[in-house]
């Protein structure tokens, strides 16, 4: 019996759209590329910045961010690192295979104030996925914006996401792209900087008062950028970051992704540093 | 539209919401505390200490199954119960939970799960002399369909809602006059508690308490988490997926925030990594955060957490320890 496309009598904000996975591809020994298409053929619908919750009958659901630009149409790409039990399960489907996805939701990156201005992409790890994004919306509508500078930091050469995309973007003339990697091994094979992603900032040219800085990785990693980026004389103002937190719903109300008052899932994950510096746990 | 109603006008309506409703009343349990059951399962309470659990679990069940996924991954909606609920002798404390709750699922996004179950049903508050010992409540200011206020062997019925009128049409008239002297007891009386608990509040908004009494107070949670679990504006869930063949079942379970896993993420990396941050963010989400963000404390009072914390770090312990303290 093939797949029934859409849920049967519901329209629940619980209930999880089927969807089809069209490829899987290998990004690194952890991550990999799922590329989806919800069986109604429609479009997610999202924007950049913001996830889908990924079911899994079984294991329930995982947040996941929306790695692809949202004018790529037919399909929706998620990158996602083998974690546990649900992204385990995930790691092993093959192409046909059925899932669910609920959202898109979150706050995404506001394109609105990005326009018109340089921007300074800065992702770290895992971060790179969320913020492939943007990236691919900035390379679609690469005249919307001033100097793109892509910043990213990997733990080893192995663990850098997205090679081919890398590749891409640093032989492209869209991003002033730098990579670099915490430790090189010694076998000699890789020939591009080392040092933490802070490194990549000391003699980049910056303009500050035209620039947006946008952050996206682990949580150790943002004192030390926001530290380098004062120093830069990039304002708090411009400044946004995404905080990933443990979710179980979405949609704010399960309630694990609170941050004082705020709730990552809805009122993030995107924010600007002003609305999150001063409270309590944020970073 | 006042209504007076004796004891048997009071049989009358419990039997016409009995018809309607599936309807909840207070009953004395054998180790004398009082609890809402399904009514006619034991003698009524009508007057006495809090019923023990919230009554918001009529809305937001401690297992609360969501949907049902197939083999083929269809998804079916779990749908409320067709009868709707009528929850009879509530105080103002546990209908300003239940407000409080409402407001928060139904913002947007809205919650379709809980306000299918909370559309129809209606709520009954039961006030007047009907504390412990006969023991004056506060009126319940509009937050129910229909109020009961107690005097004498009488209540005098007050709806709030087309709902609560249609079912006190047909008792006898009654008037203001009759409960002043009642409705002034309450009015005069005053709230020590909500006192202290505004007090502590701008202590714990305006961060003058430190960490160290933060980690002094956690050290002596234990972990329990029946705080949370009794509290009836504490919404926190976690989702769980049963198995049985091919069907998959997905429902929400309630979750504490004292637990250390509540914020633990698949990096280890934990936000409420000890004893101390959850017990302030307990504390902090209540009288702080949630006045930030919904413009009311996120505790109505209604003793619960005092009650059955095992260590005595309850609410109300607690912002008297940070007053005494940390006051001026
Ligand atoms: C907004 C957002 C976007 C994310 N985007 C991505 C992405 O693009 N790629 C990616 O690989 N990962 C992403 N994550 C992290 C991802 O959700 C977790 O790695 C995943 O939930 C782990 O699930 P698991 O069942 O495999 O692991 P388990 O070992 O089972 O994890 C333990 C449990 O904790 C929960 N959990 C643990 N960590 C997190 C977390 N950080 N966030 C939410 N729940 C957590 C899981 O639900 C799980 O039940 C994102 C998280 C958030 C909040
Ligand atoms: S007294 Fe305790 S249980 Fe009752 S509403 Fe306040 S915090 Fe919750
Ligand atoms: S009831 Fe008391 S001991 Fe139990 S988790 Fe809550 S604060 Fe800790």
């Amino acid at each position: 019996m093939p797949p029934r496309s859409s849920p049967t009598k519901t329209q629940s904000i619980y209930a999880p759209r089927p969807c089809r996975l069209l490829s899987v591809t290998d990004l690194t020994p952890q991550e990999k590329l799922f590329r989806l298409q919800l069986n109604d053929g429609s479009d997610l619908g999202h924007r950049p910045g913001q996830f889908v919750q990924v079911s899994v009958p079984g294991l329930t659901e995982a947040p996941i961010s929306v790695a692809s630009s949202p004018d790529r149409h037919g399909f929706f790409d998620l990158g996602i690192r083998r974690a546990g039990r649900l992204t385990t399960a995930l790691h092993a489907l093959q192409p046909g295979a059925q899932l669910g996805v609920r959202g898109p939701f979150g706050r995404p990156f506001q394109l609105e104030t990005l326009t018109g201005k340089d921007l300074l992409l800065i992702a770290g790890g895992c971060g790179l996925a969320p913020l492939r994004s943007l990236l691919q919306y900035c390379e679609d509508h690469r005249n919307r914006f001033g100097v793109l500078h892509l910043l990213y930091g990997a733990r080893s050469p192995a663990d850098l996401m997205f090679k081919e995309d890398l590749h891409d973007w640093q032989k492209g003339a869209c991003f002033n792209c730098r990579v670099t990697v915490d430790h090189s091994p010694a076998d000699g094979c890789y020939d591009g900087a080392t040092g933490l992603v802070t490194g990549l900032l000391d003699d980049l040219d910056l303009v500050p008062g035209r620039t947006v800085a946008v952050l996206v990785g682990p949580p150790p990693m943002y004192r030390p950028l926001l530290d380098a980026l004062e120093h830069k004389g990039i304002a708090k103002e411009s400044i946004m970051l995404s905080l990933e937190r443990m979710m179980r719903c979405g949609i704010g109300k399960c309630g694990h992704c609170s941050i004082e008052h705020l709730l990552c899932c809805q009122d993030g994950p995107v924010f600007w540093l002003p609305e999150i510096e001063h409270l309590r746990g944020a970073l | 539209m006042l209504k007076r109603l004796d004891r048997s006008d009071l049989e009358k309506l419990l039997s016409a919401l009995a018809t309607g409703y599936r309807l909840l009343t207070p009953q004395r349990l054998a180790d004398g505390t009082r609890l809402l059951r399904p009514h006619g399962e034991g003698a009524l309470a009508l007057q006495g200490e809090p019923v023990q659990r919230k009554p918001t679990e009529a809305f937001f069940p401690q297992h609360d199954p969501l949907l049902r996924i197939g083999e083929q991954g269809e998804v079916t909606t779990c749908d409320p119960p067709v009868r709707p609920v009528a929850l009879f002798g509530l105080n103002a404390a546990d209908l300003g939970c239940i407000a409080f709750i409402d407001r928060f699922f139904a913002d947007p996004p809205a919650d379709d799960h809980y306000l299918a179950r909370r559309k129809d049903a209606l709520l009954v508050g039961l006030t007047g002399f009907s504390g412990p010992g006969g023991d004056v409540l506060p009126p319940a200011n509009g937050m129910c369909d229909l109020e009961l206020l107690a005097f004498g062997q009488n209540w005098l019925g007050v709806p709030w809602t087309p709902r609560g009128e249609a079912l006190l049409e047909g008792f006898p008239d009654g008037e203001q006059a009759e409960v002043e002297e009642l409705l002034e007891s309450a009015r005069t009386r005053g709230n020590p508690a909500q006192d202290l608990l505004e007090k502590a509040a701008g202590l714990v908004a305006s961060e003058v308490v430190p960490d160290d009494f933060w980690r002094e107070v956690g050290d002596r949670c234990i972990l329990c988490s029946g705080c949370n679990l009794a509290c009836p504006t504490c919404t926190c869930f976690c989702v769980e997926d049963r198995q049985e063949q091919a069907v998959t079942l997905r429902s929400r379970v309630w979750d504490s925030c004292q637990f250390d896993a509540f914020m633990r993420e698949a990096s280890g990396h934990n936000p409420l990594g000890t004893e101390a941050l959850r017990t302030r963010r307990r504390i902090h989400h209540k009288l702080a955060a949630d006045v930030t963000r919904w413009g009311e404390f996120g505790c109505l009072l209604c003793g619960r957490c005092d009650r059955v914390c095992p260590t005595g770090i309850g609410i109300q312990a607690v912002a008297a320890e940070i007053l005494a303290r940390f006051g001026p």
